[in-house]
């Protein structure tokens, strides 16, 4: 699937002479928290970061946020400003789906790069679980499928995921049971995880026999919906030294996106969407000058288990169609071949788009995930996927300099 | 969108550019749109062709109406209220002999008998006065 992709060299030098790192992360709770705003969850978040980085609100001078999905603004990251009390000097509010968190440090690393910041705060907060009317939800449910030619059909987002689900079933020959080894993995981090939402032991036979939400996929198979903020700061290796931050820093490696469609009308075959995939994958690896062997910990899109499959194949981890039973063998756990979501993921931990993801990616990269520690681990990767495996991004995080 | 007081689903959002494809509906015909520049078909409909040629000629060609299960879910959730006792319906995108994908539902069998592959055919479902849906069942 190795394809040839523009501006590779052009995009490592860049990385490699600006260092940029990820130097201070923050999360607040996650979970069923009603007596807290959209807008509450990002301070809090924010302020975790700055307080996790050891600097000064002031110290901020960039600014990237994303979107609400209860308090809907025009503007969302001058109205986060506004609130917060930031006078950025650049700001932007990334809305691509799942495709956003990851989207935001590679927007912060472009700012900086190119000198409109030098610490810029990197936020989500949303109280989607106690927020959201059931208008909202319909909105939601609407905005993932065209207006006019399917959403008349009853599509529904899980339903858009089981189409997909349901041809990779046919083409590949898989189960159920490998969907749901996806969620079972997934149960299993967030058992090690202190702030995740879902932590009882899950089975397969669980998953399967869950009700049935858009055959063939189950309840389990469904990401959770919560509450809660998450925060990163990206700066540079030596604006981070003038700051005196003393975190250890995850280096930027590499960062690409991939697109394949916005509604699934448009979409020809399965390889579209690995086309996609690979795209956004290569780009980040390419310009790390590394290949999907030296990860050490993964971070996937896990919305619905079948995005985990098509991401570990899009991206070059296990050949097409491999997936399943790579999950099904646990391959994905913590000290085995590739640790995946050690946090537990959206299916388990918390639903925050990818937040959590590179939150987490940061951690293995510190040394300080705690029971969930990849040993040894050096490079991580994040991938987000917005829309119905539509739209994609990737970052490759380092704990060492780009060399 | 239309006001219709036994049909509480979600009804088409029309823009101007489709105007045809839904007309042709109502008529129980079902037309796919095809720029002039390549006589390439596209689906869904589009005021500009999305090729190359970003061409604003476009054709309106009646379809055969026959089509292919591309895939499909059976879904035992609606997405609003109105869905309440639908419940197992299937969503399918078929690919019609003209190539293009379309979102439908398969109707007129049991979801359990809905498979990959399968042959299908148009029927329309005048939902209202003022729209009709195209909708696919297996064919004879």
């Amino acid at each position: 699937m190795a394809t040839s992709i523009p501006r590779v060299k052009e995009a490592r030098e860049v990385l490699k002479k600006n260092k940029i790192v990820i130097a201070g992360i923050g999360e607040t709770e996650q979970g069923k928290i009603p007596d807290k705003s959209s807008f509450h969850f990002l301070s809090l978040a924010s302020k975790l970061a700055i307080e996790d980085a050891g600097i000064k609100k002031s110290d901020v001078d960039g600014l990237v946020t994303a979107f609400s999905l209860v308090e809907h603004t025009f503007m969302h990251c001058t109205t986060f400003a506004d609130y917060f009390g930031l006078r950025p000097r650049f700001f932007s509010s990334v809305a691509v789906g799942g495709a956003t968190a990851v989207w935001m440090a590679a927007e912060a690393a472009m700012a900086i790069a190119s000198g409109q910041a030098e610490v810029v705060l990197c936020v989500r907060g949303d109280n989607t679980l106690s927020g959201i009317s059931s208008s909202g939800m319909v909105a939601l449910i609407r905005e993932m499928c065209h207006a006019e030619f399917e959403f008349p059909y009853g599509l529904t987002t899980p339903g858009g995921y089981a189409l997909a689900a349901q041809r990779y079933l046919h083409d590949f020959g898989a189960t159920r049971e490998h969907f749901a080894a996806v969620a079972v993995t997934m149960r299993k981090h967030a058992a090690l995880k202190e702030n995740a939402m879902n932590k009882e032991p899950l089975t397969i036979e669980e998953v399967m026999s869950s009700r049935v939400i858009a055959d063939p996929l189950t309840k389990y198979d469904c990401s959770i919906i919560s509450d809660g903020g998450a925060a990163f700061i990206v700066t540079t290796e030596a604006k981070a030294k003038e700051l005196g931050i003393k975190n250890p820093l995850a280096y930027l490696w590499g960062m690409g996106q991939g697109y394949s469609h916005q509604y699934l009308t448009s979409l020809r075959d399965l390889d579209q969407i690995y086309n996609a995939i690979n795209n956004s994958g290569q780009k980040a690896f390419q310009t790390a000058g590394i290949g999907p062997k030296d990860v050490d910990v993964a971070f996937l899109y896990d919305c619905f288990t079948i995005t985990v499959l098509l991401e570990l194949e899009g991206l070059g981890f296990v050949p097409k169609g491999e997936g399943g039973p790579f999950a099904l063998e646990g391959r994905m756990e913590i000290g085995k071949d590739l640790p995946v979501n050690t946090h537990g993921g959206l299916l388990s931990q918390a639903h925050l788009g990818a937040m959590h993801h590179v939150v987490e990616a940061t951690l293995q990269l510190r040394g300080a995930a705690g029971p969930r520690q990849v040993k040894d681990a050096k490079v991580a990767l994040v991938h987000g996927n917005g829309g119905i495996v539509s739209a994609h991004s990737t970052i490759v995080l380092g704990k060492e300099p780009l060399s | 969108m239309a006001e219709n007081k036994t049909y509480e689903k979600p009804l088409p959002d029309f823009r101007p550019e489709t105007k045809p494809y839904w007309d042709a509906c109502k008529r129980h015909e079902l037309v796919i749109p095809r720029s002039k520049a390549t006589g390439e078909f596209f689906f869904y409909p589009r005021a500009i062709s999305p090729g190359n040629d970003m061409s604003e000629d476009i054709e309106w060609v009646k379809a055969s109406g026959k089509a292919k299960v591309w895939t499909y879910s059976i879904h035992y959730m609606g997405p609003t209220k109105a869905y309440k006792n639908d419940p197992p319906y299937v969503v399918a995108l078929v690919e019609t002999s003209e190539g293009v994908k379309m979102m439908t539902n398969i109707v007129d069998c049991d979801p359990k008998d809905v498979r990959i592959g399968m042959d299908v055919e148009v029927v329309f479902d005048d939902v209202t006065d003022e729209v009709t849906l195209p909708k696919f069942k297996p064919a004879k």
